[in-house]
């Protein structure tokens, strides 16, 4: 049975699907449902993300339906909305997705889909009420209806493409950087001679999805890709290659490296571009050592976001430039069978420093977790603003939701994302100013302690 | 009978016969009005509008000491995370419910729920928002209300918003106010009477709120103020005061009358106080009704309005053509102020129509009997069609499609964040005007994005998808 949940920051299936079908272009949701699930998709995902408008407002069709509907059905309701969508916004595919309401009255959205196609719409479903689950299971349900339901719209590629490469599992706007994210790894994969299908964002439409069945390799960067990635090894026999989390920095390279031996690629193409890459950041590294030093970048920190970000953040932040992991909570609600793998990659990132790994969605236990660390760092979403503020440390805002942060391109995947959180962190520390705040919590961890704290 | 006693407030529709698609000159809108009930219109192509849960959160974002409980799927709550990470109002918790409970009810879960957060955070009231998915399958809110309000000793406030009930957001205002003032005010004739006046300020802006009490107190009145930032007591003490005095008679109306049918409290009933001219006759109601003295009340508003005169130098909107999207009280009451700084309005969109606004709609009627008047809350592709027609010159709404209007290359200024209220209120508005009319760069290059729109909608009337209701 779900829980109830306080500050639920993982919004509901219905906002997960939107955020599919809003990150590709020429394609327009068309929910069906109560007037304001819209609405509440719009002030508490896309403005929390400022940067995140890709209509101009809220959803822009929704069928409102109304007590008449819910006593007799929606389904006319449904098929007057879909005729005029497909009259009125300019769209390539529309995407119906339901709410809470219209699935508990029960209205037939295959047959309304169905009658759709009869009439040329070029119109696909997805139901989506929040009761089945939050944002990922939305992300996986919108996928999904995609992947299934265009090739039957007859517009596939016929020829396979060589060096094809889809990226699955990074949240449009549940990942904050997720435009920037995308587009930093398909520089990499086309740094070592490949060709990246991002599928969301800038220039990404229907020609790119109907590429989809076509590609060599599926990458998942998060759990919520492996779904896609497994159901096109199924169909199309795909391979499929899945990451521990993010690829900051030198984790990147690695990446590279796996993705050059699965595919067979020239192995000298791909070092010597791994080389520069590194270079570079490695010169990035030496820029900032003065201020590193001098500002006292070596901190504990807390870090609070989604299990691909805690992973990638943490693992740069740790394992090039040296903080301390102390606290680290993962808030997408991982299935259990990958719990074990998170927690065994998180507390060895570095040894005997007593690395906590927490999973919640619950802001009340996030923020006693917190807290109780006693960081010098807090690394984290809006929500976590307040109990930083209360510690006295310096605070950076880089999950969902941001209220002080307009992203458009940024991102913190790469070699280039490595020297944005840099940028970004550092940014934060000398803000609020050199030395750490010591408190009557605050403690020395030394390395025989936490081995014994961490055992 | 007590209006009280009732679970909850009537709709916006069945209350005060609220439209919420329609077009026609004003006019054509006095007569609407005119001829008993209006016939209600639907539309047969919508777009996403807020909605009474909507509203009902905003509403509770700005109690003080209180926790609100959703009892809904999880999405339900995601204003919520808005208004708490943007204002740092509020405290939500969703009941989160899941496919099983949409068939078996949920009022285990409800309680566990409210156990918890008392006990975490021991705030002064509790509020219960219902949802769709509990109003379709009637979980039974009210006798966890009860049995907890014993067992806690702790006011548990129901509030019964449905998403659909009503076409109406302003419902939910309604609905909350009635449950705020059912469950915390107390019993008609308990009260011992006070002096102070109540301001009724419903989801107004801060700054609004402050320029308010500062026209007031300087006048010597001891103000309550609610629902905004009021807390626990301040209901009880609401229905004790002498007088009310709202800021938007619109979303205020429901709270001033029931105060004043329910607990004898006078209500006065003003437009809003926004432009030089309609803060001075917002004052003399407010100064009448309360025996200020006449003499006081008249030269603070000449200082005032003379300190306004001297910030605005030589502004002015002349030549201007003006659309408004706005809701509806605060646009009648913009249209006074852009007429005051010597602009025309050339068409306005309000969030709806209703009895409420007949006396000012005839008043316009005489003035501008063929002005446009559109009515729709969040129907950006009406409105779009509407001004591409008309293409003023500056566009000032209130609504979150402010990107889509942008793309039609017209300087816009947004009214959701800006104060508009009182003397400060025009310096702040006329500020924003003259920077949008100074420098219309960013309109041009917005324009470069089309607007989500077929070319062959906007060859349509604008009003195409807005049908009489067939019962």
């Amino acid at each position: 049975m779900a829980h109830h949940i306080e500050g639920s920051r993982n919004s509901c299936a219905l906002h997960g699907a939107l955020q599919v079908i809003e990150a590709i272009e020429g394609v327009v949701p068309v929910i069906h449902s109560t007037a304001g699930c819209g609405v509440q998709h719009f002030l508490g995902v896309n403005r929390l993300n400022a940067g995140a408008d890709r209509f101009g407002g809220p959803p822009v069709s929704n069928s409102n339906i109304s007590e008449k509907h819910v006593v007799f059905g929606g389904s006319s309701r449904l098929r007057e909305q879909l005729k005029n969508t497909v009259k009125i916004v300019e769209g390539d595919l529309y995407v119906i997705v339901t709410g809470c309401s219209t699935e508990m009255v029960g209205d037939d959205i295959p047959a309304m889909t169905k009658e759709g196609r009869d009439q040329d719409f070029q119109v696909i479903y997805a139901n989506t009420p929040g009761f089945r689950g939050d944002v990922h299971l939305g992300y996986q349900l919108a996928v999904k209806a995609l992947i299934e339901q265009l090739p039957s719209l007859g517009k596939g590629e016929q020829s396979p493409i060589e060096g094809l490469v889809n990226i699955w599992g990074i949240v449009p706007h549940q990942d904050p950087f997720w435009a920037g994210n995308l587009e930093e790894i398909g520089r990499l994969l086309e740094g070592i001679g490949l060709k990246p299908n991002l599928l969301f964002g800038y220039g990404q439409g229907l020609t790119a999805w109907n590429r989809v069945p076509k590609a060599a390799l599926n990458v998942v960067v998060s759990v919520w890709g492996d779904a896609p990635a497994l159901l096109l090894e199924e169909r199309y026999g795909a391979q499929v290659l899945r990451l521990e989390g993010l690829p900051v920095g030198s984790a990147a390279g690695r990446f590279l490296q796996t993705v050059g031996d699965r595919l067979n690629l020239d192995v000298t193409r791909t070092e010597n571009f791994i080389k520069s890459e590194e270079k570079r950041l490695s010169t990035y590294l030496a820029s900032i050592a003065d201020t590193y030093y001098r500002a006292g970048f070596q901190r504990e920190f807390a870090l609070i976001g989604e299990s691909a970000q805690v992973v990638g953040i943490s693992e740069f932040l740790a394992g090039t430039l040296g903080l301390i992991p102390r606290t680290l909570i993962i808030t997408d609600n991982p299935p259990e069978n990958v719990r074990e793998a998170l927690l065994t990659t998180l507390t060895g990132l570095v040894e005997n420093s007593g690395t906590e790994v927490f999973f919640s969605e619950d802001l009340a236990e996030i923020t006693d977790i917190v807290r109780s660390a006693a960081v010098e760092l807090v690394l984290g979403s809006a929500l976590e603003e307040p109990v930083a503020v209360e510690l006295g440390v310096p605070f950076l805002q880089l999950s969902f939701p941001l209220s002080k942060q307009v992203v458009l391109s940024r991102g913190y995947a790469g070699y280039r994302g490595a020297a944005t959180l840099l940028e970004d962190f550092g940014s934060a520390i000398l803000s609020k100013g050199y030395n750490s705040h010591i408190s009557q919590e605050s403690q020395v961890h030394t390395a025989s302690e936490s081995a014994l704290y961490g055992s | 009978m007590s209006l009280l006693k009732a679970k909850s407030s009537r709709t916006r529709e069945k209350r005060l016969d609220t439209l919420n698609a329609w077009q026609g000159n004003v006019s054509a809108a006095v007569t609407e009005f005119s001829d008993g009930e209006p016939v209600k219109r639907i539309r047969t192509f919508s777009q996403s509008t807020q909605d009474d849960l909507l509203y009902a959160l905003r509403l509770l974002a700005a109690i003080r000491n209180s926790v609100s409980v959703i009892h809904a799927g999880r999405g339900c709550v995601a204003a919520g995370l808005f208004h708490q990470v943007t204002k740092g109002n509020g405290r939500w918790i969703v009941t989160n419910l899941d496919d099983r409970d949409t068939i078996m009810g949920a009022d285990l879960k409800l309680r566990k729920a409210i156990k918890e957060v008392y006990h975490r955070y021991k705030p002064e009231v509790i509020f219960i928002v219902s949802s769709p998915i509990v109003a379709i399958n009637n979980d039974d809110i009210q006798s966890v209300v009860e049995e907890l309000h014993e067992e806690l000793e702790l006011d548990i406030v129901p509030i019964y918003v449905t998403g659909f009930a009503s076409h109406h957001a302003v419902t939910g205002y309604d609905t909350t106010l009635h449950a705020l003032l059912k469950y915390l005010a107390g019993k008609r004739g308990e009260h011992n009477k006070n002096n102070s006046v109540n301001l009724l300020s419903v989801a107004e802006h801060p700054d609004d709120r402050r320029e308010a009490e500062r026209i007031l107190t300087s006048l010597g009145l001891e103000l309550n103020i609610l629902p905004d930032e009021a807390s626990h007591g301040t209901f009880r003490h609401a229905a004790a005061a002498r007088y009310s005095i709202s800021l938007d008679q619109d979303t205020g109306n429901y709270l001033g009358i029931t105060l004043r049918d329910e607990y004898g409290v006078p209500y006065a009933e003003a437009s809003r106080p926004i432009g030089i001219g309609a803060t001075g006759r917002w004052l003399s109601v407010a100064g009448k009704a309360l025996g200020l003295d006449e003499a006081a009340v008249k030269l603070f508003h000449e200082q005032e309005s003379e300190r306004v005169q001297k910030a605005l130098g030589d502004f002015n909107l002349n030549g201007v053509r003006v659309y408004l999207g706005l809701a509806s009280a605060t646009s009648f009451s913009v249209l006074s102020l852009i007429e005051e700084l010597g602009g025309e309005v050339v068409g306005i969109t309000v969030s709806r129509l209703d009895q409420l606004h007949k006396e000012r709609l005839e008043e316009l009627s005489s003035r501008y009997p063929v002005l446009q008047i559109h009515v729709a809350d969040g129907q950006p592709f009406e409105e779009a069609n509407i001004i591409k027609r008309l293409s003023p010159d500056l566009y000032l709404g209130d609504s979150a499609h402010l990107g889509q209007i942008g793309r039609l290359g017209i300087p816009v200024v947004s009214l959701e964040e800006t104060p508009v209220l009182g003397y400060n209120g025009v310096i702040a508005l006329a500020r924003r005007f003259s920077a949008a009319l100074l420098n219309r760069t960013f309109g041009a290059a917005l324009a470069r994005t089309p607007l989500p729109y077929k070319e062959s909608w906007f060859r349509r009337s604008p009003n195409w998808h807005i049908k009489k209701e067939v019962k």
